[in-house]
């Protein structure tokens, strides 16, 4: 028994075998996290390795060339690059997407493991750092604090970050730019000249005298005691009473010779937010947990920490990344729920009948569900690629119904009862309809093969969209007979009334239209030449279009976050900068009313957060984060007030550089970058370039924020020893670094305890003391003998440029010039770079590359060419063993290049680019477009084998078919509506593929209604000749 | 006793079905999914992809003064629905065992 025979007979395991479906469903969609993206692993594994007092060019020798020659070894590694800069080396490996990471830091391991012997001395273990996406804060605060500021750090971290951390799914929570409690005895060197005293000597006194130490046990009685010595301070205070030597038959305490400050440290990086000073909370999630429920479960705690907080500290949210994705997702699930009325507003138009409508409709919710247990089972969220999936598929799912449920309705207009034209309709159109099915799924099952970044993002696509059809499919081909045995009736004649006068005049406009069509293929079957040579012209004309509509990878979307980042003149200090970021503060509350928060540190970055660290820091750097307000309430978008910045920033003379990214640096949301890459050992020669080069660019339309990747030399003192002075006196140069360090870093001495926490008693000069080259070559360094001498007597104090860091790329020194994009395509910015590189005279040794999002993009769309082309070749595959005949699907397949032509002009028309997501639109096409294709060639060929001629078997067959071709391409085009006017936050992304599918889609289906039919007339006519000789043939000889 | 053989539209089964349960005709022998077309009119019943259609055939041996109402009730339900096709023929059966 087939299958549509077995569930039009037995209708209750079928509809409760598609109960069990949508409860399984609907169980996955309880469950499913909720993220933005899938999760994405970028595929790059860090090496960083410490060495204290090296400089770049040390650091880029010893180090880095020493580890990138053996890590190279590594397999599947796609590229090493390097940065060299003071005190650390960092190296990038880039695997290709998709390598197994685990097995990447594995070899990593034994590469390290080999190299580590030749390091050298003084360098600290190389550590391996993996990135991945959970590591993107998915929640960021500010707290802000008046009279509380000095105690911020702790408060916060007792208030805040523990209890927060106590929340399910927390990965880390940390607090960046919070004053941070330290104990400073600041010595005055004079006195403890005077008195014999050296900073290791004070130091060497606090660490004995701060001090615990257990001493045994004592038997009393029958009980044996612990005997401890508590030596610590109770309080800070007691430091000053300390006696730290004896002078001429006197005590010399602390005080005497340097001030003891219970203070805080000094601040190289100050956070401020809304012009009020604090820190920032930075809150990380677990891999896999669900982002939104912890982002609402840590606000809904908030308001209670906040009761236990002092009244001046106030919490903030300066970005919250599941207020985005709950924006996302809702918009979205508004588009797919849009998508589903449209279609059904569709069927119900063209039949016209309530109860199959209804049939119909049903297998949406029923073959859509089944996404989410795919999602569930392979441990995926709900993300913007899951839903846009989803909203893509929805057009497509009520095809098949369509088509079974027109064919049954024929069977009960003839008059078999439901029953039997249940049966035998679907087994008429069974085939027909896995064919169609299938070239849907020749087309969207590549997509999960496809590697890269891009792969990433349509594996899901690929996957949802296939199953959902092909669930739609057995849903068509078993629920929809079911229910057409069930519930439909031959249509008794309408009864008076408003229903009735509005289907009679869309049955009369759908009636004139059909015979419309049958005109208009009549007048083109007697002009063939006439229709083939204006179709080709369009088509040709159309693809002058194409330079005009440009390239670019991936569109930016409006997530309402600008970030910037400003530098002035490198070695500024940092109140400097902060005075210069309160100018900056002021200036958006004054001019930017759609600034909501904006979040201003300035400074270098403090050690315990990775994130600043790893980013460029100095005390002349300011970042700025704003967090604008809903898109919908202003008038300027993130792109306009990034703009805007730019001019503000431009007309600040202090301002040496700087950098606006309007949107972020978050996930795949971020513009594209252009980057150019000049490397050559000669750092002065590649500089150079990369300065004229920057220079050059400027003038590039289209160009914004060019940033040249290495900074300018720093100046920088650094003191001379003459060797043979110091062996003079018995000093070595370690002896003699560590002094200087010592007075003017600071020597961390002991650590001071309270209530649990420790805080560094930090032994140096007083500042009056280390503020001029004097001061330095004043210090006294004491040999192995306690004889005492002056730095200006072993050497000199001398300012030298340095370069702040050093970039290795496969193994050579690189500069990169880096810019970003604005309403000018990709494709369009290369080409004005590469003349402009044209005019530059390059000396030997230099070379100049283009890279950056610039080569992603080449790389991915020539992943899409192939991809296309393969699944052309299955389609095509697909429908010849259908047809049996290699003829009738090239036919077919000439619908293909009137969707392009389509494509090239909605787009056009809408402003849009050629990117990612137009392409794969163009390339889903193809599968999409066919379909109608199938339909009429299908029927025309067995109206030819009924015996009709060519030509009014093209026309029949064309008048026919009109509605089925019209409904399902009508339902495909309206299901993309919401998609392509891409109203909704984080839907942007979508919008150039909905546009690409609606033009194509639309102009091929009204070209492929009168061409399809032309061409088969030119090609078709020769089928009925062989088969009438055959025959001829198997009489002839009797 | 005569036999009649109906040629029929699988579509119609219920139907005939019922046609023979009302004429309490008990005996019969149905072939499935039979082909053929039909000598003046009508679509060709081939189960092929240009004539999707299939017949099924019933050899029942009825007694003689039920063949009059059967092929009456049958030809009702041709006239009914003309386009699936219905045909029945008779013959004189010589022997039984």
């Amino acid at each position: 028994m087939k299958i549509y025979e077995s569930s039009v007979k037995n209708p209750i395991t079928t509809v409760l075998v598609f109960i069990a479906v949508m409860i399984f469903g609907a169980y996955s969609l309880k469950y499913l996290p909720i993220d933005l993206y899938p999760e994405i692993d970028p595929p790059v594994i860090s090496v960083f390795t410490f060495y204290q007092g090296a400089n770049a060019s040390d650091i880029e020798t010893n180090v880095s060339r020493l580890l990138e020659d053996n890590l190279n070894t590594v397999n599947n590694l796609k590229e090493i690059s390097s940065v060299s800069k003071d005190n650390l080396s960092l190296i990038t490996l880039e695997f290709e997407w998709g390598a197994n990471l685990d097995e990447a830091t594995n070899d990593i391991r034994d590469a390290l493991s080999r190299v580590e012997r030749s390091l050298p001395d003084g360098s600290e273990k190389p550590m391996i750092f993996k990135f991945n996406t959970s590591m993107i804060p998915i929640l960021m605060l500010s707290a802000t604090a008046e009279e509380s500021y000095a105690a911020l750090d702790k408060i916060l971290d007792e208030k805040i970050v523990n209890p927060l951390n106590r929340i399910d799914g927390v990965g880390a929570v940390s607090v960046s730019g919070g004053p941070v409690r330290e104990i400073q005895v600041n010595v005055d060197p004079q006195k403890i000249e005077a008195y014999g005293l050296s900073v290791e000597q004070i130091g060497g006194v606090i660490a004995q005298e701060n001090f615990n130490l257990p001493a045994g046990n004592i038997d009393l009685g029958t009980e044996t005691y612990p005997l401890r010595i508590e030596g610590e301070f109770k309080e800070s205070e007691k430091l000053k009473t300390l006696i730290i030597g004896n002078y001429q038959g006197k005590t010399v305490f602390l005080s005497d010779v340097a001030t003891v400050n219970d203070t805080l440290q000094k601040m190289s990086l100050e956070e401020r937010s809304n012009g009020r000073v604090g820190a920032r909370i930075i809150i990380q999630k677990q891999s896999g947990a669900n982002s939104v429920q912890i982002a609402k479960e840590v606000m809904a705690m908030l308001p209670k920490l906040q009761k236990d907080l002092p009244p001046d500290i106030q919490i903030e949210t300066i970005f919250d990344t599941s207020e985005f994705i709950e924006n996302s997702i809702n918009s979205l699930t508004d588009t797919v729920l849009y998508a589903g009325i449209f279609v059904m507003l569709v069927v119900l138009f063209f039949l016209g009948r309530w109860r199959a409508t209804f049939i119909i409709i049903l297998t949406i919710p029923v073959s859509l569900i089944v996404a989410f247990i795919y999602l569930y089972a392979t441990g995926n969220t709900i993300n913007i690629i899951s839903l846009s999936s989803l909203s893509i598929a929805i057009g497509m799912v009520v095809d098949d119904a369509i088509v079974v449920l027109e064919n049954i309705t024929t069977h009960i207009e003839k008059g078999s009862s439901p029953r039997e034209a249940a049966i035998y309709g679907t087994n008429e159109v069974g085939l027909a309809v896995v064919a169609t099915t299938l070239t849907v799924v020749a087309v969207f099952f590549p997509l999960t093969l496809v590697g890269g970044l891009s792969g990433i993002m349509f594996k899901q696509l690929g996957w949802i969209v296939t199953l959902v059809v092909v669930v739609s499919t057995i849903a068509a081909l078993t629920l929809t007979p079911m229910l057409s045995s069930q519930m439909l009736r031959l249509n008794p004649p309408r009864k008076k009334g408003l229903s009735k006068s509005i289907f009679d005049k869309i049955e009369g406009a759908l009636t004139w239209l059909d015979n419309g069509y049958e005109s208009i293929l009549t007048w083109s079957v007697r002009h063939k030449t006439v229709v083939v040579v204006s179709a080709l012209t369009v088509f040709i004309a159309s693809l002058f279009l194409i330079p005009l509509v440009g390239t670019e990878f991936i569109p930016a979307s409006d997530n309402s976050r600008v970030s910037a980042t400003i530098e002035l003149p490198v070695g500024v200090r940092v109140e400097y900068s902060q005075q210069v970021a309160r100018s900056i503060e002021q200036n958006l509350k004054a001019n930017y009313p759609e600034v909501e928060l904006a979040s201003v540190s300035a400074g270098s970055a403090d050690d315990r957060n990775i994130f600043s660290a790893m980013g460029s820091n100095g005390t002349h750097i300011i970042n700025l984060m704003l967090k604008l307000t809903d898109p919908k309430e202003r008038t300027r978008d993130m792109e306009e007030v990034g703009d805007a910045l730019r001019k503000d920033f431009d007309a600040m003379p202090e301002v040496v550089k700087y950098t606006v990214t309007p949107g972020g640096n978050n996930g795949m949301g971020g513009g594209s970058q252009v980057e150019i890459i000049i490397s050559g050992y000669d750092l002065e020669a590649s500089g150079k370039v990369a300065e004229e080069l920057a220079a050059r660019i400027k003038n590039v339309p289209g160009t914004r924020d060019i940033d040249i990747s290495r900074e300018d030399f720093k100046p920088e003192y650094q003191v001379e020893f003459n060797r043979d002075k110091l062996a003079q006196f018995g000093i070595n140069t370690t002896t003699a670094s560590s002094f200087i360090r010592n007075r003017i870093n600071g020597l961390v001495a002991s650590k001071y305890r309270e209530d649990g926490d420790e805080y560094d008693i930090v032994v140096r000069y007083d500042e009056s003391f280390r503020s001029t080259i004097e001061d330095i070559e004043n210090i006294t360094i004491y040999n192995s003998q306690g004889k005492g001498v002056k730095v200006k007597e072993l050497g000199k104090v001398v300012e030298r440029f340095s370069p702040p860091s050093i970039e290795r790329q496969n193994r050579q020194r690189v500069v990169k010039v880096t810019t970003a994009l604005y309403k000018a395509s990709l494709g369009d910015v290369v080409k004005g770079i590469e003349a402009e590189i044209a005019q530059i005279s390059i000396p030997d040794g230099l070379s100049i590359d283009i890279g950056g999002t610039a080569q992603d993009q080449q790389e991915s769309f020539a992943d899409l060419g192939t991809l296309f082309l393969l699944i052309v070749i299955l389609v095509y595959i697909v429908m010849a063993s259908q047809f049996e005949s290699f003829r009738s699907p090239f036919i077919i397949m000439l619908s293909l290049p009137f969707a392009f032509t389509g494509v090239f002009l909605s787009l056009y028309i809408a402003g849009q680019t050629l990117n990612l997501i137009s392409m794969i639109g163009a390339i889903m096409l193809v599968g999409i477009v066919v379909k109608n294709g199938i339909v009429l060639v299908d029927f025309t060929n067995l109206l030819r084998d009924r015996g009709l001629s060519v030509t009014q078997a093209v026309i029949a067959a064309g008048k026919s078919r009109l509605r089925p071709v019209l409904m399902t391409t009508l339902t495909t085009i309206l299901g993309m509506v919401p998609l392509a006017l891409g109203t909704g936050e984080g839907s942007e992304i979508w919008q150039p593929m909905g546009i690409a599918i609606i033009g194509g889609l639309t102009f091929s289906t009204l070209l492929t209604l009168v061409v399809v039919p032309v061409v088969y007339t030119l090609f078709g006519a020769a089928r009925m000749k062989r088969e009438r000789k055959r025959m001829l043939q198997l009489t002839s000889d009797l | 006793m005569k036999s009649v053989f109906i040629v029929y539209n699988q579509a119609l089964t219920e139907r005939v079905d019922a046609i023979l349960d009302s004429l309490s005709v008990r005996g019969f022998t149905r072939w499935q999914d039979v082909q053929g077309r039909g000598s003046v009119k009508g679509e060709p019943h081939f189960g092929s992809h240009t004539w999707p259609a299939m017949n099924s055939a019933i050899l029942a041996v009825v007694d003689d003064r039920l063949v009059d109402k059967l092929l009456e009730k049958l030809k009702a339900l041709n006239s009914k629905a003309e386009m699936q096709g219905l045909r029945a023929f008779v013959w004189n059966i010589e022997a039984s065992i």
